[in-house]
């Protein structure tokens, strides 16, 4: 099997007369934290929104795992490895949290379409398999004191978490944060760091869209940079700080402390 | 050839009840499931008004007198129906309006048969019945009536929302609520504008009904309100030309299958057209295709 | 706490209804049996609406189909009624995947509109008596009971009883949906359709299969109500009855105490109160109205939190609803 790399190659996305994704290339190697930055609007989250399926891309090639994945419907991209958070927090929001994580693990589940009407031996193991496993990722993102609390009475920075231990629960090889520190406060920031190094260390590479500069210097080991759509700059941390044009491109947007 | 005239009738009418429903949707994304019952409701009180109020003889003040009364009473009720049933839930999610429109429309259409009982009546010929034939085509003065006052009536709303300032803010709500707000459009104000001139143009509706059909039961609301909604989905649904338009082809697409098939397929025809086009082309012939935003 | 109540209240309830017949004179049996019978339609109804959130209102339709199904395999090819059953629930059921599949993509509304499309063009079809076997406006009469060897002298209870078996099997088969994946999934797509993508569940597939399952349990009752009063015919099954089945798992709220009070206040209550009967619709459209209003959820709402009480004993109790 090919190596779990996400290429985007000649990638352009136009909603209608507006092209908010002009050509646009990067490859993220199995096993990087890569970055994604750009000022606002500047299209990343558009990006994300191509990769995983939900706005097609018109133009380019979106190659993963040595397949290419451009028009394929969002599930089937999921079912292959890929799975990303939302920047607004899209939970299950009446339901509580042991059920939200639950969602994720949908994909991995053993059951056919008839157990929902009957079970069967095999279909029971597997619902406590999967209750198992989704109480393991609870303790791990420290969760497991909220497991029966709706999700939607809960603090931002927790509701947060829940979204990532959803994410984790399909098992991903890549998983695309978008903008995963907003609303996150500094001690929230540097746990959500941690968390970023221990799922790398389980073999998961992440992508991730991020404005707070110090995470991004922190955590990731490459980025590229887009501006209008267009990359602008690609390179390591070190190399973005110095890089006039990123400099130009930030100098004109008031919200990121660079 | 009869059936079209037979068909542009009806589509007539379909097109006056179905400019209620699409002038409702355009604003406030809603199904205005009562609108059929004003509709109806408009036919009984036309009736009441006839036989109770004017003394029961027709004359062509009596007749004005009816519809005055009428367009009145029902534009009264379709207010009232949106101050109770519709405005405290307009932040509620789409599911509660719907279902209290449902629960306004059986409000609406039980009330009439409480008060009128569940058998049919007869609403009074107050056109006198004059024929001509033209060509081997059979052609009465009421049609001809209706077909030319509900061409004035659409006519005239179409100079209304094209050419006023109220008919400018109604365009422009109906495209984004929110803006139109930020703009200093009152957007309570044409709500209930829209509400005021929707059942005024479905009482009318209703009384040609009454008027054409003679006959009028309390339930036969959903009956008219489904077709003529079927009518402002095919001509684009928030489209006030569309609604026009779509009425008259369905119209002509009802009376033909009656004509040359059977009167007993006819519901069933035009609820599959109706299917085909939410599947095939959803925005109707004249709506536009909105791209809806993640 | 919920999870003990739960435990006497089911139990409780279908001993209850096991012993009714013994006190009921017959007017009121047919009664207690319409009350069984729809409350089984209803909980169709709330599968594709209450769970996975579809503006479904044609489900007189797929109750319809079944009770035609078993009619025509009774009447005009001899089946046995209980052989029917089968039939009657694989049907609808795919008639519900057939029907749900064009139009399960539409948007709240317009699939509102679709289905009662669908339901306007089967009980018209049923009038004009298509291919010959569905009887015309009168419809078909004069069917045969269900009856067992040995228990002929309870044929009077037999259309009760065999209702009660349905509504438990209907119980039954929804309590293993709500715990198992397909259920959850039904209430993720509900939640947020895009989200519940995003985490790779097909919505579409499972969209149909709630169409198909509520169909398929619609169609069960429809023999139930075939069997009942011997006869089916088309104004039973008319899309004014598919509103009512919308409306009562709406008002009454997705859960099951919801529905067996929307049942009971739309079906029983006009019959305790005959002078209530020609204002029964008048009211609840009021009730509609308000309950939007002041309760949106409905009146006994749906509770989440069905996590294997295993799990939640080592978790903190509060939070649960």
């Amino acid at each position: 099997m090919a190596s779990s790399d996400l290429i985007l190659t000649n990638v352009t996305k136009r909603f209608g007369g507006l092209v908010a994704v002009d050509d646009l290339s990067f490859h993220v190697q199995e096993g990087q934290i890569y970055g994604l930055i750009g000022p606002n609007g500047a299209g990343k989250t558009t990006v994300f929104n191509c990769i995983t399926g939900i706005h097609p891309c018109e133009e380019g090639s979106i190659i993963w795992q040595g397949e290419e994945i451009r028009l394929l419907p969002t599930h089937k991209i999921v079912q292959l490895g890929i799975v990303r958070t939302f920047q607004t927090i899209r939970l299950f929001g009446q339901m509580s949290v042991a059920e939200n994580v639950m969602s994720g693990r949908h994909i991995k589940s053993k059951q056919h379409w008839w157990n929902g009407i009957f079970h069967t031996p095999a279909s029971r193991r597997d619902e406590t398999e999967n209750w198992q496993a989704v109480f393991e990722l609870l303790e791990f993102f420290e969760l497991r004191d909220y497991a029966t609390h709706t999700v939607g009475s809960l603090p931002y920075g927790i509701q947060r978490r829940v979204e990532m231990a959803r994410a984790m629960a399909v098992n991903p090889k890549l998983l695309i944060l978008d903008e995963p520190a907003a609303g996150l406060n500094d001690n929230e920031t540097l746990a959500l760091i941690e968390t970023i190094y221990k799922i790398r260390e389980q073999g998961v590479t992440v992508l991730l869209i991020e404005h707070d500069m110090d995470l991004v210097m922190e955590v990731t080991e490459y980025l590229t940079v887009i501006n209008f759509g267009r990359k602008i700059a690609e390179g390591t941390p070190s190399e973005i700080q110095e890089n006039p044009a990123v400099i130009e491109a930030y100098l004109g947007s008031e919200d990121d402390d660079f | 050839m009869q059936q079209l005239v037979n068909g542009l009738t009806i589509g007539s009418m379909f097109a006056l009840i179905a400019l209620g429903y699409t002038m409702v949707y355009g604003v406030m994304k809603l199904i205005n499931f009562a609108h059929g019952d004003l509709v109806a409701g408009s036919s009984f009180v036309g009736l009441f008004v006839f036989s109770q109020m004017l003394g029961g003889e027709v004359s062509l003040f009596v007749v004005l007198g009816v519809f005055a009364f009428t367009i009145v009473a029902i534009a009264l009720l379709g207010f009232t129906i949106e101050r109770l049933a519709y405005r405290p839930l307009r932040t509620a999610p789409r599911l509660s309006a719907v279902v209290s429109a449902l629960g306004a429309s059986m409000v609406i259409q039980n009330g009439i048969m409480l008060l009128w009982g569940p058998q049919m009546h007869i609403f009074p010929e107050l056109i006198p019945t004059i024929i001509w034939e033209v060509g081997g085509v059979v052609v009465s003065l009421m049609q001809v009536l209706i077909m030319v006052l509900s061409m004035i009536l659409m006519v005239g709303l179409y100079l209304f929302v094209e050419k006023t300032k109220i008919g400018t803010a109604i365009r422009a709500s109906a495209i984004d609520q929110d803006a139109a707000r930020l703009m200093g459009i009152n957007v309570n104000n044409i709500i209930v504008t829209i509400f005021l001139i929707g059942s005024s143009l479905g009482a009318v509706g209703g009384l040609f009904i009454g008027l054409y059909y003679r006959g009028i039961t309390f339930n036969m609301g959903w009956q008219y309100g489904l077709y003529a909604f079927v009518a402002a989905i095919i001509g684009g649904i928030g489209n006030i030309p569309g609604a026009m338009l779509g009425g008259l082809l369905l119209g002509l697409f009802n009376a033909f299958i009656a004509g040359y098939i059977s009167s007993t397929w006819a519901d069933a025809f035009t609820f599959i057209l109706l299917i085909v086009i939410l599947i095939v082309r959803p925005t109707g012939i004249l709506g536009e295709r909105v791209a809806e935003k993640v | 706490m919920m999870k003990k109540i739960q435990h006497i209240a089911y139990p409780l309830f279908f001993i209850v209804m096991a012993l009714l017949p013994a006190l009921l004179d017959s007017r009121w049996l047919v009664v207690a049996t319409t009350f069984v019978i729809f409350t089984i339609v209803a909980l169709s109804q709330d599968i594709v609406l209450g769970k996975a959130g579809m503006f479904n209102m044609g489900q007189a339709l797929f109750f319809g189909l079944g009770a035609y199904t078993t009619a025509v395999l009774n009447a005009k090819f001899g089946w046995p009624i209980l052989a029917t059953l089968p039939v009657a629930i694989l049907i609808p059921a795919f008639f519900g995947i057939l029907l749900a599949g064009p139009i399960i993509h539409l948007r709240g509304d317009y699939l509102l509109v679709a289905t009662i499309g669908f339901n306007i063009v089967f009980v018209q079809a049923v009038q004009n008596n298509l291919g010959g076997i569905t009887g015309g406006p009168n419809g078909i009469f004069g069917l045969d009971m269900l009856s067992f060897p040995g228990l002929a002298s309870f044929e009077h209870f037999m259309p009760y009883y065999a209702a009660l078996a349905a509504l438990f099997f209907t119980l039954f088969v929804i309590n293993n949906l709500e715990s198992s994946m397909m259920g959850r999934a039904l209430h993720y797509l509900r939640e947020d359709d895009l989200a519940a993508g995003s985490i790779g569940i097909n919505t579409r597939v499972h969209k149909i299969f709630a169409f198909a399952m509520g169909a398929g349990i619609a169609g069960m009752a429809g023999t139930m109500y075939a069997n009942q009063y011997s006869a089916v015919s088309p104004e039973a099954f008319d899309f004014i009855q598919s509103v009512l089945f919308f409306s009562i798992v709406i008002v009454g709220g997705s859960s099951v105490p919801g529905i067996l009070l929307g049942v009971f206040v739309m079906f029983v209550l006009p019959e305790i109160f005959r002078e209530f009967a020609t204002w029964r619709y008048f009211i609840f459209g009021f009730a509609m109205i308000f309950t939007m209003i002041l309760r949106p959820r409905g009146i006994w709402p749906a509770k989440f939190g069905r996590i294997p009480k295993a799990f939640t004993e080592k978790g903190r109790e509060n939070g649960q609803q």
